[in-house]
């Protein structure tokens, strides 16, 4: 419509429906993807709940049951995907009492802050990720990355003691600083001896993992008195504060103020620097990029560099922000948001604006499984399965198309520049 | 070009560039240095190191051998000279060949050098000892695995097809192999794990290929996120199946299955002929992979199709077919893998293949994309995993942290360092799209 008002000239042309789908080809194919991602878990939940399972067994026993166990399962489904909105987003019932009565905003509000305040690291390592990818370049190491962020981070925040305003951008950098580090192997050694990244990074996660039971048992990082694996704390003066003060019971914390910062950095980076230029010409078009003299030797480096650092920030701003300390089980295992950062990247089409969406919705996620654990009883690992499957299907938009039978339309697969063991 | 040229291209061997050479030949002269200086003067001067060879099961030895004592100061000062020397060869005469066997040489010498500095003991007091047999016996577990991880990335990317899910295959062949093995709990029971595991990890094969075959995802982006997907479906299972119904997880380990005497010959026997059935299983698929591979019509079209499918097409080959067969074949060998390592660690545990698949898969490219290549390299991260948990039992003055972030150094120096910028097969990795 805004077309035709700017371009009077142009003859008005009714837009087909091929056409719409295809202008909205992306946001369309995200949210089918998301559909089919809780269509999924919901199976998994149908073939794994004991309660749900027993219901189909009696399903001879008597005319009703097909109709009855249909209901437990659907009651069953219902349960844990409402308790999971209720968990991230809203809880309808608290906020209608809010509303009426006034009171309670702080139950209301808890479940949107903890999502914030869950989204707030992911958006920034999400970013670093979504850089390299975008230069053709895989950065499983994010979580290691992040790791580091968070040893470096934390002995900064712990050890020094200065006023706030040195303390936090000093913890802040010492965890960009960490990220650095880490990326800076898996960089300088795909540049100078061509060791494939995805191998190095892998490899450079558990190293992580290793280093930080290493140092949370050292003299240095242990909290005095402890044996157990567990860092000292963080100055108060380098924390993150909760942004409606210490008192309000909501997380959400001034760590919001950085990963807009990113965002804007990232957007800044690759549409407008030179750098950033460079880096996609890499990615779109290695030989093109040789040919019109990108030394793609630094280029892999520097995407290390600011992909480690990114991550790196995001692990201090973890910790920062909630925890103000490390202990053992700090980003392991498959929950580690360097791991999710990778399918928040590839969702939010490694496009800065896509990512912070793509981090609200596997935040909500996140925090919205650890509801529904915690109140149906089912493993919160179910929400990791749902965001690894919608990736799959975001990964290949043709099946999604031939799922909802949409014909007359491009597909934009996501296409990425790697390209095997050789690149 | 015939399709045997085609599939031969992998074949032409590029000679170790001479600077690279030089690279290794430093590394192993720094290695023998530090041999003798630090594990061989920095022992005390009368210091002791055994080794025994007992079998596990010493009654039923026909004979036993005795233990091995040195002084441990002498004896690596020994060491790291002749590592020093192999090392001054290569770098002087820079051979064209064997370059590679002389570093796994100094690697073993190295190993050895280690154990004997560990475990030496002041003064004529009781004098530790390690017992070779057990190390090798423990070590083989992890290298059985990796090799089975190794050899479904040898089929997968041998056509053409990055399996970067092994890890993932691993899982899902752990979980489905322990729960079999317990609902069937007899003499038979692991025999159907083993049959069931290779279903599971040739199912997610299939939804590999499926993806990345018809719909030409990008098979890295599939592999990692399949992975991040078996992992916390693993987990999942793990608590909401596994830990109210016991039953399904009892942790039972295959039994061995000892070769008629054969077993009883020192060292080889207990390490060799008294393993389980899941290590037969590996040496019969390495031969049986690298014959079909390499001696087969069916292998060269394979090579052919992950070297150039386009001309594999033109011969009539079909490519497709032959990618999607060995992706499924691959990763049923993938999940018997993951059951084997089950049948050696016992009860299924969320995250305990603690990135196997992905040193398989290293010790793939290290071995070149070759059968044989990827056992040698398995053996040598197998060794190097199996040490890094057993050396904290002796008296050694380095963290557990920091010894078990050897394997991972390790194969990152092995990928960056010594293979350099290895071919793959010239296709690895690129979908095709047949027109």
């Amino acid at each position: 419509m805004t077309d035709t008002a700017t371009h009077p000239a142009t003859p008005r042309k009714r837009r087909t429906y091929g056409e719409w789908l295809n202008s909205k080809s992306a946001i369309i194919v995200t949210a089918l993807a998301l559909l089919l991602g809780l269509v999924v878990g919901a199976l998994i939940i149908t073939t794994t709940s004991p309660a749900v399972l027993d219901a189909w067994r009696g399903m001879f026993h008597s005319w009703g049951a097909p109709g009855h166990a249909l209901k437990v399962n659907f009651d069953t489904v219902g349960a844990a995907y409402r308790s999971m909105f209720n968990g991230s987003i809203i809880d309808p019932s608290g906020f209608w009492h809010s509303l009426t009565t006034g009171k309670g905003w702080t139950n209301t509000l808890t479940p949107m802050s903890e999502t914030l305040t869950y989204a707030i690291p992911l958006v920034i390592a999400s970013i670093g990720v979504g850089i390299a990818f975008q230069t053709g370049i895989f950065n499983i190491g994010a979580n290691g990355q992040a790791v580091l962020g968070g040893i470096f981070g934390v002995t900064v925040g712990s050890m020094l003691h200065m006023p706030t305003v040195i303390h936090v951008p000093l913890t802040l950098a010492a965890g960009v600083v960490g990220g650095m580090v880490w990326g800076a192997v898996p960089g300088l050694l795909k540049a100078y001896t061509g060791a494939h990244e995805v191998i190095v990074t892998i490899m450079l996660n558990y190293v992580a993992y290793s280093l930080l039971a290493f140092a949370l048992f050292s003299t240095a990082l242990q909290q005095p008195g402890q044996q157990n694996d567990i860092s000292r704390t963080m100055d108060p003066s380098s924390q993150l504060a909760p942004l409606f003060g210490a008192n309000s019971g909501l997380r959400v914390n001034y760590g919001i103020f950085v990963s807009i910062a990113v965002v804007i950095f990232a957007w800044w980076f690759l549409d407008r620097s030179s750098i950033g230029f460079d880096f996609r010409v890499t990615g779109a078009n290695p030989s093109a990029a040789r040919a019109s003299g990108i030394n793609a030797k630094v280029v892999v480096v520097l995407v290390f560099l600011i992909s480690g650092g990114l991550a790196g920030l995001a692990g201090i701003v973890q910790a920062a922000s909630t925890t103000p300390q490390l202990s053992g089980n700090f980003l392991i295992g498959s929950a580690g948001i360097g791991f999710t950062a990778i399918t928040v990247a590839l969702l939010g089409r490694n496009r800065p604006m896509g990512i912070v969406w793509a981090s609200l919705l596997f935040a909500a996620l996140g925090v919205g499984g650890r509801a529904m654990q915690g109140t149906t009883g089912i493993p919160l690992d179910l929400a990791t399965v749902i965001q690894s499957a919608i990736v799959l299907f975001v990964a290949t938009p043709v099946l999604v198309k031939e799922i909802f039978r949409l014909r007359n339309t491009q597909t934009n697969a996501l296409r990425l520049a790697t390209k095997g063991w050789s690149s | 070009m015939t399709v045997a040229d085609v599939a031969d291209a992998h074949e032409v061997i590029t000679p170790v560039q001479s600077g690279r050479t030089r690279v290794i030949a430093s590394i192993m002269i720094v290695i023998g240095l530090f041999t003798a200086l630090a594990f061989g003067f920095g022992s005390g001067s009368d210091a002791h190191s055994a080794m025994s060879f007992a079998p596990v099961n010493s009654t039923n030895a026909p004979w036993l051998l005795g233990n091995l004592t040195v002084l441990t100061r002498w004896t690596n000062v020994v060491l790291g000279l002749i590592m020093l020397g192999l090392g001054i060869e290569v770098y002087v005469r820079r051979p064209k060949r064997g370059v590679m066997a002389r570093f796994g040489g100094v690697s073993i010498l190295f190993m050895f050098a280690l154990l004997f500095w560990a475990v030496r003991t002041d003064g004529p007091s009781q004098v530790t000892t390690f017992n070779l047999t057990a190390l090798l016996i423990g070590s083989s577990a992890a290298t059985m695995v990796l090799v089975f991880g190794a050899l479904s990335g040898v089929m997968c990317e041998r056509s053409g097809v990055v399996n970067i899910a092994i890890e993932g295959q691993f899982i899902g062949g752990a979980f489905a192999g322990s729960v079999v093995a317990s609902i069937t709990n007899n003499y038979f029971s692991f025999y159907v794990a083993a049959i069931v595991g290779a279903i599971v990890g040739g199912l997610i094969g299939l939804l590999l290929a499926f993806l990345s075959l018809r719909y030409l995802s990008d098979q890295i982006i599939v592999g990692v996120v399949l992975v991040t997907m078996l992992g916390s479906l693993s987990s999942y299972l793990n608590l909401q199946v596994l830990t109210p119904f016991p039953n399904f997880n009892l942790g039972n380990l295959a039994p061995p299955l000892p070769v008629p005497l054969l077993y009883k010959i020192p060292i080889l026997g207990p390490v060799f002929f008294n393993q389980s059935g899941f290590f037969y299983l590996m040496i019969v698929l390495v031969a049986v992979v690298s014959f079909a591979l390499f001696k087969t019509k069916y292998g060269l079209h394979v090579r052919a199709v992950g070297e150039h499918p386009e001309a594999a097409a033109t011969v009539g080959i079909n490519v497709i077919r032959v990618r999607y067969i060995n992706v499924v074949l691959g990763g049923a060998i993938a999940g018997v893998g993951g059951v084997a390592f089950m049948a050696s660690q016992g009860q299924f545990q969320v995250g305990y293949t603690s990135g196997l698949g992905y040193i398989a898969l290293a010790a793939m490219i290290f071995g070149r994309w070759r059968p044989s290549g990827a056992v040698v390299a398995s053996i040598m991260f197998g060794v190097s995993v199996y040490l890094s948990y057993t050396l904290q039992q002796f008296d050694v003055p380095i963290s557990l942290y920091i010894l078990q972030m050897f394997p991972y150094l390790i194969t990152i120096a092995v990928v960056a360092g010594l293979i350099g910028r290895v071919r793959p097969p010239a296709a690895d990795g690129i979908p095709y799209r047949h027109d």
